[in-house]
């Protein structure tokens, strides 16, 4: 039972993983990934709840976030705390969502 | 029950009895123990006649009861309706519950199960509320359809879908439907969608869909070119239905794009505007634009007040503008026009017997230009309260300003988590620039704009007010400091820490001659997540979905 439960973890794990594409994450240091996903923050509004600098309703500046949660955040929206983030998950390509989660790092606490 | 205050408890019940007022047909009895639909009674006063709570004993007010309403995505909004003992609540996900009244026991539930699609739409998973009537609840989902629940058993009786959810940028229903007769209206969301908001009439019995209103007119003039193909407008709060001329009035949305307006230089009817509409056909019978060519996002779908004065029937209704109209119910004529703040400056003013807009301040592409009051308004949507016996119509005032910058933006009506508004934003929030405090309970005549007494916050209010007929006012606040107020004076009598902020209706009822004060409490919303760069202490506010019974303990 125990052998099953482990397999079964180890293949919603994987799954998890696989969902946000993550043999594709292209290099969020890049600037010009970077530049895209800036642009997208603000074509896509997210300015309105994050902020342009990350410093708004739903502070990004001041948290130390993940490339895979937020690529997956920004995929499938959010829930917490009572707050909800809509879904972008074929509105956005992957590659865009990457370019998002890029711009998101950048002005994240994890950049410092 | 003890001997001594049996006597005691039949003299309550008979001075209940005594109140009631002119008992109305279906859907809400005006019965006083009752709060039969949105706005308590068709006009829209949110007024309770109760007075077993009242300015001698509410600080004896406690906690009856508390019941959760589950998830607590965008808090709670509604504003609970109770009919003969038992409350209808709906709750984030379109949640229906049946509550015994004395105990909070929940008495049936239903969940419908819900378009995949809402996960990625601006306006959800949130209610304000449910209707009831013709022995079944009536809820608008957020997937757009219309489903009637068997009032006793909370079965499903019918569903229709009314919206075109997936090909009108996710419009959908926020608010419940109102009870006109024996047809149903519905309203849905637009203003900052890339869709045209439209109010959709509904058999009651059936759920059979027989008439649509398209809040965008048709027509060249005032909407040039392809301008009205996504014009927004709707109407996503809760109408009026006034049984005496057999009309549901509506307020309309604003507007798109919301902060552009040179491809749509006409009036932009019918956005901005109250609708009086023939419930059995959709007919319009007239309409009263508030703000032409609304630039602001000043929306007009707050609730529509009824009146009686001085031999004339009129409403009184307030724009997000923060100014209140007083129109003649027959025909839309403009009666009076003011103010409920003078934190303005989207106007010079507005013509108090045309009502043009004088000294329209215009908002240049890729300019950040400062807006007063800001995008949430003089008021937000929460319905004020008006009580008979002061004359007084008590509203949460919004003193507050934003920074507006439009940008260039692309139509794209399957980018469903974008609001249609031509910006990057929806502003940027700051205070005042006298520096006043940002928000205020006011107390003004709502025909006259006089206003007799305020009460200032360093938080603004965000939730429907109520007032009774033992004086009181209450009002409750986003961090969650529930007040009541002496209705004369706005002298605090009570106050009480509900542990989170609230944006529903506060309603009172009565059952086996106990009044009680029920309160959603449950901070959530847009504000909640636009508010904190403005209001720091709102970031640790936690998030909530639960009803408080309060009643005053013996």
């Amino acid at each position: 039972m125990r052998k099953i439960a482990i397999a079964w973890a180890i293949l919603v794990i994987g799954l998890a993983v696989e969902k946000p594409h993550a043999d594709e994450i292209p290099n969020l240091k890049d600037q010009k990934v970077i530049s895209a996903g800036h642009d997208l923050f603000l074509g896509k509004q997210c300015a309105h709840c994050h902020g342009e600098d990350g410093n708004g309703g739903v502070n990004l500046a001041r948290r130390d976030l993940d490339p895979k949660g937020v690529f997956i955040a920004i995929a499938d929206g959010r829930e917490k705390n009572g707050l909800r983030m809509p879904a972008w998950r074929e509105v956005l390509t992957d590659e865009e969502i990457w370019q998002a989660t890029a711009y998101v790092l950048s002005i994240s606490h994890s950049n410092r | 029950m003890h001997k001594a205050l049996l006597p005691m408890s039949i003299g309550l019940a008979c001075l209940l009895s005594t109140v009631t007022i002119a008992q109305a047909a279906d859907p809400g009895s005006e019965d006083p123990n009752n709060w039969p639909q949105y706005n308590r009674t068709a006009n829209a006063w949110r007024y309770s006649p109760l007075d077993q709570i009242n300015k001698d004993n509410v600080s004896k007010l406690s906690v009856a009861w508390i019941a959760h309403g589950g998830d607590i995505t965008m808090g709670i909004q509604e504003t609970p309706i109770v009919i003969d003992g038992v409350i209808y609540s709906i709750t984030s996900g379109d949640r229906v519950a049946a509550l015994d009244g004395k105990t909070g026991q929940q008495l049936w539930s239903f969940e419908p199960k819900l378009d995949p699609l809402v996960k990625k739409v601006l306006f959800a998973p949130y209610s304000r509320g449910v209707a009831v009537g013709h022995g079944m609840v009536f809820i608008g989902t957020v997937d757009g359809r219309g489903i009637a629940l068997d009032q006793k058993t909370g079965k499903e009786k019918w569903q229709v879908q009314l919206t075109d959810f997936a090909n009108c940028h996710g419009c959908n229903f926020t608010s419940p439907p109102v009870v006109a007769g024996d047809m149903l209206t519905f309203g849905s969301t637009a203003g900052e969608l890339a869709a045209q908001g439209k109010i959709f009439g509904v058999e009651a019995a059936t759920g059979k869909k027989i008439w649509e209103f398209n809040t965008i007119k048709q027509d060249e003039k005032s909407w040039p070119g392809e301008s009205g193909r996504y014009g927004g407008g709707g109407a996503w709060m809760p109408g009026t239905y006034d049984a005496e001329t057999n009309t549901v009035f509506y307020g309309t949305g604003n507007p798109g794009k919301d902060f552009i307006n040179s491809d749509r230089e006409g009036d932009n009817l019918y956005t901005d505007s109250v609708v009086a509409l023939d419930p059995k056909t959709g007919n319009l019978k007239w309409y009263r634009q508030e703000i032409k060519q609304d630039v602001w996002d000043y929306d007009s779908p707050y609730e529509i007040l009824l009146f009686k004065k001085d031999g004339k029937d009129l409403i009184v209704h307030m724009n997000k503008s923060g100014y209140v109209f007083v129109l003649d119910k027959n025909t839309g004529n403009i009666e009076n026009i003011w103010p409920v703040s003078d934190v303005k400056n989207f106007v010079k003013d507005i013509d108090k017997k045309t009502g043009e807009l004088i000294g329209r301040l215009e908002l240049p592409i890729n300019k950040e230009t400062l807006v007063c009051p800001s995008t949430f308004g003089g008021r937000s949507w929460n319905s004020g309260a008006y009580n008979p016996k002061t004359g007084l119509w008590y509203n949460n005032v919004l003193d507050f300003c934003g920074y507006l910058k439009p940008v260039v933006q692309k139509d794209d009506p399957k980018d469903y988590g974008t609001g249609h508004t031509g910006s990057n934003d929806f502003g940027r929030l700051v205070m005042a620039p006298d520096g006043r405090k940002p928000g205020r309970l006011d107390a003004h005549d709502p025909t006259t704009g006089q206003r007799k007494w305020t009460h200032e916050m360093e938080v603004p209010g965000f939730a429907c007010v109520l007032t009774t007929g033992g004086g009181l006012v209450f009002n409750g606040d986003p961090t969650g400091k529930l007040q009541a107020f002496d209705a004369d004076s706005g002298k605090v009598l009570w106050s009480f820490n509900t542990g989170s902020g609230m944006r529903g209706g506060i309603v009172s009822y009565a059952v086996d001659g106990e009044q009680y004060i029920l309160v959603p409490s449950g901070w959530g919303s847009y504000a909640a997540l636009l508010l904190p760069p403005l209001f720091p202490q709102l970031e640790k506010v936690p998030a909530a979905s639960t009803l408080i019974a309060f009643k005053v303990s013996k």
